[in-house]
């Protein structure tokens, strides 16, 4: 997901920076061209250890099991983890020369159909059987399928919620274990929270990533189908109106009654979320791995998990966003039948269960078994997934929309004077500006059909 | 005779003419040929790259298109602004950097540790100095706890976090680790100073800022015109990793410069070509700035002969 990933971008900038060559010099392996089986290692760039910790030793053990399984005899599977920072520029300076990895990790939604659209992934479609298509879970599908096609694998999900504090939710005099649902519920909440001496909600905006949270938590809440969030990009629509904008009302309520902490912006979103980890904030935006995390420290007693409240009147209000992280196979690579058959073993029921027991990360297939969950918060968030739409926004628009207009306009309203006009004219402003300078992504957001 | 002996005089110089216009070509032909591999070729490039737009899936169109988009761009328009804000920077850091190095001139005692400690900021990564500054100016930073303590709170800002102080708070930041690089090209310069010159004017009974004014100004003056142009330069395409790790440009884009908006179209959206046109400009700028500094030394220097 774009935030995490731009925190985590952020923090590991210079690491990553200094680790390209590396990258690069581990490019050998595409040759560009020739058969589809062709023979040599099959090279695989991935990423998640920084959200799901765990998933280096979980990915070289799968990888070292697959080896000696002889399933792959034309060579053995070399699989290098990716640094945040560089995941997307490696792999972009390595697909311009047509020489990298076979399979490549993407961010999902259209993070990954970026590349899809630049030319630098292969149909998983094409590869993969149907059969095996239908076992993949629907929701996460949709997030990268495009042109009729299916592009991404979905690798794993991250259930995004709220992680909220159940001690301080007593103190306050509000019940733990049934956290607010509807808009008028949450701000009682958190005004019995701030009256109880507490800081609310904890957050971090310096580094521009809670606009992305802010806008998937709460801006889709009027939308009947995912469709009218791209109808925006496509052309159909303007992005103005209560149907679109509602949200920033909302979030604007949350500012000026002083629910978030004073220094949200000069804090970085990580440092927002420690607020909570600290016990100094009683709510904060956290992600399933995170949130597990949360709660084996602090304990089920203190840490609960609880949805967006619900405001909006569209037939997404009550949903509970679970997107997903993919696998790629790469348009340049000579081995995309192999790479297919790689990635067909990941979502073995056996690899599956080895991931969630390894770093906590489930996996969007139909045969996952949620009998394999072991903590409270991940039995609460299946139970969601499992009765609930799945959409989480940020997946859907392109990502200078955020960048050059959630993200300022949702920061102006943290500001003195800030206000809703505004914010909504830096995002109209940046829907233009992109389809100014981006018209053949215009264009494939007028291809896109959604994934029934 | 004497034409006879013109026109032999430059026939011997024709005669030698091929020769000896062509052996200096081959002097500098090495040199040519990495600078046109190191230089020439990364600039054909990024020109090459500047009026190409790649479509989808792959096909390529070739126009003015990119710069029509970028020149449209209110952010490049706030970048660029930025950009000359933090001009103001160079004359501040100048002329705290020539004071300083006057003063270590002088050699008042411990000028040994105090020119150390200047130039300690100097030698400290950006990327450390942004990541130990971004929590120094944090509302509950270490800057307005020092302020509430020496009852100055009322002064405690949200240095970062308010869309009209970041940038100055980038500014400070540039100006405070910077400008031990001025002191010390400074000092070196005045190391070569004639101590005899400095001994006439006391002997002219010049006070500390007569001398300083007349003597060391002077004497500095190539070197302060270098260290301006670098810094220029410095503030107009060196700034990134300042604002990259301080504030990634915002809040509300209030602290973005060119530099991140050349990153952000090519390693955020994929558009490395949109990223070459606002190179290009870059380039164009930078290049009318040194035209107009090198004319105007020319014609100081004129004025002085």
């Amino acid at each position: 997901m774009l935030d995490r990933r731009q925190f985590l971008r952020g923090l590991s900038v210079a690491a990553g920076l200094a680790a390209a060559p590396g990258l690069l010099s581990a490019c050998s392996s595409g040759s560009g061209g020739g058969a589809s089986a062709a023979g040599g290692d099959l090279l695989v760039w991935y990423w998640g250890e920084q959200e799901a910790a765990g998933m280096k030793k979980y990915f070289e053990n799968q990888v070292k099991k697959y080896n000696t399984s002889g399933k792959d005899k034309k060579g053995d599977v070399k699989a290098v983890l990716q640094e945040s920072d560089t995941l997307y520029t490696a792999f972009r300076t390595a697909a311009e020369a047509k020489k990298g990895p076979d399979v490549q990790f993407f961010w999902g939604g259209t993070q990954a159909l970026e590349d899809v659209w630049m030319g630098h992934v292969a149909p998983l479609s094409d590869h993969v059987s149907k059969s095996f298509l239908d076992q993949l879970d629907t929701d996460a599908r949709r997030e990268t399928f495009w042109d009729g096609k299916q592009w991404g694998m979905p690798f794993y999900q991250i259930g995004t919620a709220w992680a909220y504090n159940k001690k301080m939710f007593a103190k306050a005099g509000l019940d733990p274990e049934h956290p607010p649902t509807t808009w008028d519920d949450f701000i009682a909440a958190l005004t019995a929270l701030k009256k109880s001496g507490v800081t609310p909600l904890g957050a971090g905006f310096k580094d521009e990533y809670l606009g992305g949270w802010l806008i998937s938590y709460f801006g889709g809440q009027n939308f009947d189908t995912i469709d009218e969030a791209i109808a925006v990009f496509r052309g159909d629509t303007q992005y103005a109106g209560a149907k679109y904008t509602e949200w920033l009302d909302r979030v604007k309520e949350l500012i000026d009654r002083g629910f978030f902490n004073d220094d949200v912006l000069s804090l970085d979103l990580y440092q927002g979320q420690q607020l909570f980890e600290s016990q100094k904030a009683a709510i904060t935006n956290s992600v399933q791995p995170q949130i597990v995390g949360f709660e084996r420290k602090l304990g089920a007693d203190t840490v609960g998990v609880m949805r967006s409240p619900v405001f909006g009147t569209g037939k997404l209000a009550n949903f509970f966003p679970a997107p997903s992280q993919v696998l790629t196979i790469t348009s340049f690579s000579p081995r995309m039948d192999r790479a297919a058959q790689f990635l067909e073993y990941l979502h073995t029921p056996a690899v599956m269960k080895a991931m969630y027991d390894a770093c906590g990360a489930i996996t969007p297939d139909k045969r996952f078994d949620t009998n394999w969950l072991n903590t409270q918060a991940d039995k609460t968030m299946a139970q969601w997934k499992a009765t609930l739409p799945n959409f989480w926004y940020q997946y859907y628009y392109p990502f200078p929309f955020e960048r050059d207009g959630v993200t300022p306009g949702v920061q102006q309203l943290f500001q003195p004077g800030g206000n809703v006009p505004a914010a909504v004219k830096s995002m109209q402003q940046a829907i233009a500006k992109w389809q100014r300078e981006q018209p053949a992504q215009v264009k494939a957001y007028k291809q896109w059909q959604l994934l029934a | 005779m004497v034409r006879t002996g013109r026109a032999s005089a430059r026939n011997g110089r024709r005669a030698g003419r091929g020769p000896r216009t062509l052996a200096p070509y081959l002097y500098i032909a090495p040199a040519a040929v990495v600078l046109l591999v190191v230089f020439g070729y990364p600039l054909v490039r990024l020109l090459t790259d500047s009026i190409a737009s790649p479509g989808i899936l792959g096909q390529v169109d070739y126009g003015f298109q990119n710069f029509t988009a970028v020149l449209g761009d209110p952010e490049l328009h706030r970048a660029f602004l930025n950009n000359l804000r933090l001009f103001i920077a160079v004359p501040v850091m100048t002329a705290i950097a020539v004071l300083l190095a006057a003063l270590l001139h002088e050699q008042v005692g411990g000028w040994r540790f105090y020119r150390s400690i200047v130039f300690v900021p100097y030698v400290l990564a950006i990327p450390v100095v942004g990541i130990i500054f971004s929590y120094i100016l944090q509302r509950h930073g270490l800057l307005n706890e020092f302020l509430a303590n020496v009852g100055l709170g009322g002064l405690a800002q949200d240095w970062l976090g308010d869309r009209h102080l970041a940038i100055w708070s980038v500014w400070a930041v540039i100006v405070w680790q910077q400008v031990g690089f001025g002191v010390v090209l400074f000092l070196a310069r005045l190391s070569s100073l004639d101590p005899a010159l400095l001994e006439a004017a006391m002997l002219d009974r010049a006070g500390w800022w007569a001398r300083f004014r007349h003597v060391v100004i002077p004497h500095l003056a190539p070197v302060i015109e270098f260290f301006v142009t670098l810094s220029l330069i410095n503030m107009l395409s060196w700034v990134f990793n300042y604002v990259y790790v301080i504030t990634n440009g915002g809040p509300v884009h209030s602290t973005y410069v060119t530099e991140l908006v050349i990153y952000q179209h090519a390693f955020q959206d994929g558009l490395p070509n949109l990223a070459a046109a606002v190179s290009v400009l870059l380039l164009i700028f930078a290049t009318i700035l040194l035209s107009v500094q090198s004319i105007v030394r020319r014609r100081v220097e004129a004025m002085e002969s």
